[in-house]
Formats: C-alpha cells, structure tokens, sequence
C-alpha cells in the first residue's frame, strides 16, 4: 500500500530528525521541571519590572495566531463552501489542536500557581482579558481536540463516534471560529490596559482588531507554508492549484490589515511615535518586511504560481506577525533603560515546545489519515437525516480500512 | 463599571503632604512591623542620595523616595512616599481573570491570595507599578500595600498613618482633597497647585501635595482616564461578536449547503434514484 510506503520512506528518511526532535523536547522537558522545582525568580530573568518574557510573547501571544490556520480554513472550506481546499483541512485541525495544546502548556509554565490553573473556570472575572482568553483557549482546545478526534476514529474505524461527531461538525467549525475571534483580538485586549507602558507605535484602540486581522494573514501563510513544506519533505501530495486560490486571498486580508493599520497609526494614536529610534527599526522591519513585500510579492500571479516565492511571501507574512507579537508584548512594553532577555532555562523550554510542535505532527502524521483522506467520498453537506450520513460513512469506512 | 457605583467621597484616603516629610522613614518601619516583613539588606547611596530600599519589592510595601534638588541655591531633599494607589476603579481587579483583587467600600484595594493564579496581569497593568511578586519563592504570590485593610476595617488607620507625626492624614476622600486644596489656598507660595492622586487614573485614594513638580519627584505621568475602561470598550463587545460571527456563519453556511444539497437532490433524480425526501 501506498501508505505503508509513506511511512517506511518517513522513517527511513526522517529518522535522524525525529530523533534529534525527541532529543530537543526532553531538554525542554527537563528545563521546565528545573523550572517548576526552583521557582520562577531563580530560572527566569523576569522582575518587577518586566513580570511578562518570553513565554507569555512566544508560547502564548505568538502562539495562538500561528496557530490560527484551523479557524481560517475551517470557516472557509465549510462555511463558504470552497470545496476544493478541503485536504487541507485536516492537517490544519491538528497543527491547530497541537498549537493550543502547546499554548496551555506554555500559560502553565508561566503562572506562579499552576496548581491552581482551574480557578479560572470557578471565580469569573469578565471584566478580564485574561479570564475571557483562558475560557476560550479551553473552550476551543476541546473543538479542536473533537475535530481531531474524526481521523482517529477513521484510523480504528469507529463508525458510531464517526457519525456523532459528523453530526456535530458543523456546530463545532462555526464555534471555532467564532471562538477565535474573539480569543484571538482579546490578545490584544491585554495590552489595551498597558495605557502608558505600551509604545504608541503599537497602542492604539483598534489593537483587538488588528490582532485578528493579523492572525487570519497568519493562519493563511501557515496553511501554505505547511503544505508546501509536507509536499517537500514527507512525500506528500502537491497541493499547488490550492494554495494558489489560498495566495489569492491573502493580499486581500493584508491590505485589509495595512489600512486597518495606517488608519490607527494616524487618526487613533496620541502618544509620540518617533521619540524612540530602536522601537522605530523594530516598527519599519515589521512593516516594510512583515507587511508590505509579501503584500506587493503576492500581487504579482508569477509569485502566486511558484512555488517557492509563494512560501517565501508565507514565509514573510508570517515572520511579521511573530515579529509584531514581539513588538507588543515584549519590546513596546520595555521601559527607556530597562533590559530583558530570556534566561537559558526559558529559552531551552520555548525550544523543546517548538520541537514538540514539529515532532507531534510528524508523528501524527505518520500514523493518522490526515493527509491520506479522500473528501470526495464523504458527504460533507450538513445531514438531513441519519439515513444519508450512514451512506457516507459506509463508503468512508471502507476507504479507511484499505488504507 | 456596573459595579463601581460606589461613592468615592465616603472611601477613606490618604492625604500625604510631603512638604511635611521630614525623610525619617518612620512609615517604612511601621509598615513591616505591622505586616512583618522581612528585612532587606540595606546600602545608603546605593540609588538616589539616603533612598533605600533602592526599590519597593515583596518585603517593602512603602518607602521613601529621595531626590536632591537645588533650591534658591541650596541643596535640599525632596521625599515622596511611594505606595499603592488604592484606585477608586483599579487596573489590577480589572485584568485579574480570578477577581483576586478588590476594592472595598472602605477604600483598600485588598489581593485574595488564596484565589490567585500567579499570572501577574495585575503587575503589567498597574499604571503605578504597585505590586510586586515574591520571585524567591517556588510557588510565588502577589504582594503589595493592603491599605492596612485589617485595621481600617475595625475603625483604626493604617500603621503608616498612626506612626507618622505631620506628614499623613487619613480620612474620608472627600474631606481629604478638600483640605489639600484649603491648604493650597491658606499657603500658595508653599504648595504646588496640583494635587496627584485626584484624577491620576480616575482618582486614588492616595492623594499627593508638594512644593515640587510631580514629575521631578518621580512621580509617573497617568492617564486621568479610569484604566478599566480602556479594555472594557473591546470586552464589552464581546457577547455580540460572538453571536454576531457565530449565526452569520451559520446562516452562510446552511445557505451553501443547502446549494448543494438541492443540486445533489436534482442529480439523484435525473439519474433515476428514488429521490430522498426533504427534511
Ligand atoms: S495602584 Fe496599582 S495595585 Fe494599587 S490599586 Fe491601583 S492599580 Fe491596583
Ligand atoms: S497574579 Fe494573581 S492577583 Fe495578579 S492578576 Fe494574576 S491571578 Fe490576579
Ligand atoms: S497602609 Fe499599611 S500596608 Fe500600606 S503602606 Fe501603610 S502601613 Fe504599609
């Protein structure tokens, strides 16, 4: 079978990675017990001063947008209807559902009261960015987690559960999506109460909407970037015609964000713009390089059909969306003379969660059919009655048992 | 804020003159004892001039900051008292998402430790800089001025007030401002005309008097606006958006897939099927 190829070939080809994966992951693994076992203050360089680092700026703030690509192509495929993106879903479902596994990883790490973490789903506080982020995280963990669920029922084939969770599909991509919404402008809520700590470059009322503008451009890179990478590199079927249509949409959301963007920089903003010559580099990089040349790459139809410049411009989009969190959560917070770098430890833990991220999918990958699906044998179309979904999961069933 | 109709005026509040501060630090050491606090190891000229601790941390809830200054060409010191705030409409029980912290109708902000989570939102949020966190500990919590809430709740003042001689007045908002402003008015050569602390953040119950201006004492610039309205202008969007994107999509896509599903429907009976009935 073509599959049991895919694998042998994966692991042949893929071995010294993987392992090199597994060797990252358990340094992580152990740098966080250090951290656990020894507390923040000695592990971390954060203070008084600069309580938030690295891992509220990379394992939460940067995370959750890179992680978007499941909402954007969910809401696109099922919603819209744009049938022809469908193989791509699945591997969007769980890089997303590893995303946010890795998200609450990283929020664990952080809080000084681990232990404690389900205080948040008992003393509400709505009137919090955070208690509404942390309800959401939860809440859209669980759809992904259930969406994910479908291949693994498929792998085993469990038709009862299939067919529940068939059922429950399309509830559960609208709920994502709109779950995401807000969770992922309430990001930027945050920053909304650092009135006085956040650079003007970046505060700036509209910052919610930016964040979601900006994680939709994200989520649609992502989705081209890992598509062209699983083509490259483990065998995967070329998805060009598809992520053609994706860089099609994508400079639509981007001049969506870059007018967003100018419009809040020069109407909305009260505070100096140019009274920091460091802050301003960051800005410029972000936005010559994060924004505007992918921008001007993608308008361009010889970039959209080749396959290298198009994950080139992914690659940018998203290199100024990690940039922009950055700049909000870590570098615009910075007080004139006050310095912060992430300590060893804290580095070696983003480092394991990265590789934890790229091995989890590799190795899901491997053994779960989410490259090896085939849309055109199940009915998507939202089930009328039990009658019709049966069909569709006789046939899909069968599918999956060969495979 | 629904719950923030509280009138402000009857709230207790500190009324800190500090042309009256003689530096003796007094309110320091009272604020340890009282809430026995560990000692930190000291060095004069270790930040600005006497100052020390060089700044507030988990075992200092006040302190006094010097600054030298020359006046009519003499060397003087100017002291400030730095403390929390107590915010009439607090930036830290806003962002707290377990609401460990709380103003209470007596003024105090007061922290429930036993509810935090530790995610030091409070600490990024507080426009003053107010609380700290116990970084020497494996479990870490909160830390900052109580308002000595102990015992303004049982009709006493703070241990800082009741051990400072001329400097602190402690009493109902209200009159509080109005006898800074009296004071302002009998001396105006003595006083700057500003009182901190009034509007700072839409109001504290720590008010502020000097001869000094504010900024060269340190005292940080602040929004008059209330902190918790700036996030409450997007989070109150909330609910609406979520249903707002959440039936929108619905209805998009029930319209698409019923499309496709008369089209499939059509298909069926062109090709002879029995077609299936329409639910
Ligand atoms: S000064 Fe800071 S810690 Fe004190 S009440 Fe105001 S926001 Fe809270
Ligand atoms: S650190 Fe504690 S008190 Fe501060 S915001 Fe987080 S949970 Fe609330
Ligand atoms: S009010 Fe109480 S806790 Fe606050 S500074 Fe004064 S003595 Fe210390």
């Amino acid at each position: 079978m073509t599959a049991a190829k895919i694998i042998i070939n994966e692991i042949k080809g893929y071995h010294r990675f993987v392992k090199f994966l597994i060797v990252l992951v358990s340094l992580g693994a152990l740098a966080s017990l250090v951290r656990f076992v020894f507390g923040l203050g000695v592990t971390t360089n954060l203070n008084d001063t600069f309580p938030w680092g690295l891992w509220i700026s990379f394992d939460v703030v940067t995370a959750v947008p890179l992680a978007a690509g499941a909402f954007t192509l969910g809401a696109i495929v099922h919603c819209f209807h744009i049938k022809k993106l469908e193989p791509l879903v699945r591997p969007a479902i769980v890089t997303g559902f590893l995303g946010y596994s890795l998200v609450c990883v990283g929020l664990l790490l952080d809080l000084g009261q681990p232990q404690r973490c389900w205080h948040t789903m008992v003393y509400w506080n709505p009137h919090s960015p955070m208690f509404e982020v942390s309800m959401c995280i939860a809440a859209y963990t669980t759809v992904l987690f259930l969406e994910f669920l479908s291949p693994v029922c498929e792998k085993f084939g469990y038709h009862v559960p299939l067919r529940l969770l068939r059922t429950i599909e399309m509830p559960l991509v609208i709920a994502a999506a709109s779950i995401s919404t807000l969770h992922q402008s309430s990001l930027g809520t945050f920053f909304l109460i650092a009135v006085d700590k956040l650079h003007s470059l970046w505060y700036n009322p509209l910052l919610p909407l930016l964040f979601w503008v900006s994680a939709m451009c994200a989520g649609i890179s992502i989705i081209i970037v890992e598509a062209t990478m699983s083509h490259k590199w483990m065998g995967q079927p070329d998805e060009s015609e598809l992520l053609e249509t994706l860089a099609k949409i994508l400079p639509w959301v981007i001049t969506a964000y870059l007018t967003l963007k100018l419009f809040s920089l020069f109407a909305l903003t009260e505070g100096p713009l140019f009274n920091r010559p460091g802050l301003l580099v960051l800005f410029a990089v972000e936005m010559l390089g994060g924004v505007i040349a992918p921008l001007v790459m993608l308008m361009n139809g010889n970039v959209r059909e080749n396959n290298r410049l198009r994950a080139t411009a992914a690659w940018l989009v998203i290199a100024g969306v990690i940039l922009n969190r950055f700049n909000v959560s870590m570098f615009g917070m910075e007080a004139p003379g006050t310095f912060y770098y992430p300590s060893f430890i804290e580095s070696l833990v983003t480092i394991g969660i990265i590789a934890a991220h790229i091995l989890f999918f590799v190795l899901i990958a491997k053994y779960f059919p989410i490259f090896e699906h085939h849309p055109e044998t199940v009915d998507y179309s939202i089930p009328d009655n039990f009658h019709k979904t049966e069909k569709g999961h006789a046939v899909h069933g069968k599918v999956a048992g060969e495979a | 804020m629904s719950e923030m109709n509280q009138d402000f005026n009857k709230s207790k509040a500190f009324l800190i003159d500090m042309t009256k501060c003689t530096g003796c630090r007094g309110c320091q050491v009272a604020c340890k004892q009282w809430n026995q606090l560990d000692a930190e190891k000291t060095e004069f000229f270790n930040g600005e001039g006497y100052q020390n601790p060089p700044l507030m941390s988990e075992h200092t809830f006040t302190r006094i900051k010097f600054r030298d200054y020359e006046k009519n060409g003499q060397n003087e010191f100017a002291f400030y008292k730095e403390m929390c705030m107590h915010c009439n409409e607090p930036a830290c029980a806003s962002v707290c998402p377990v609401g460990a912290f709380k103003k209470t109708k007596e003024g105090p902000v007061v922290y429930d430790a036993k509810r935090c989570i530790g995610c030091r939102f409070c600490m990024v949020a507080c426009p003053f800089g107010v609380p700290k966190y116990e970084w020497s500990k494996a479990l870490p919590l909160v830390r900052k001025c109580t308002g000595c809430y102990s015992r303004v709740k049982e009709g006493q003042k703070p241990a800082c007030a009741t051990t400072c001689v001329s400097a602190i007045t402690y009493g109902d908002r209200g009159e509080m401002i109005k006898e800074a402003n009296r004071r302002i008015a009998t001396r105006p050569e003595k006083y700057l005309k500003k009182l901190y602390g009034a509007e700072e953040a839409g109001g504290t119950s720590v008010i502020y008097l000097t001869a000094l201006p504010f900024d060269e004492l340190g005292f940080k610039p602040v929004t008059k606006r209330p902190l918790p309205s700036y996030t409450w202008q997007a989070l109150r969007l909330v609910p609406g958006i979520f249903l707002t994107v959440g039936s929108s999509l619905s209805l998009l896509s029930w319209f698409n897939h019923r499309k496709e599903r008369i089209a499939k429907e059509e298909e069926q009976r062109k090709s002879g099927q029995a077609p299936k009935e329409e639910s």
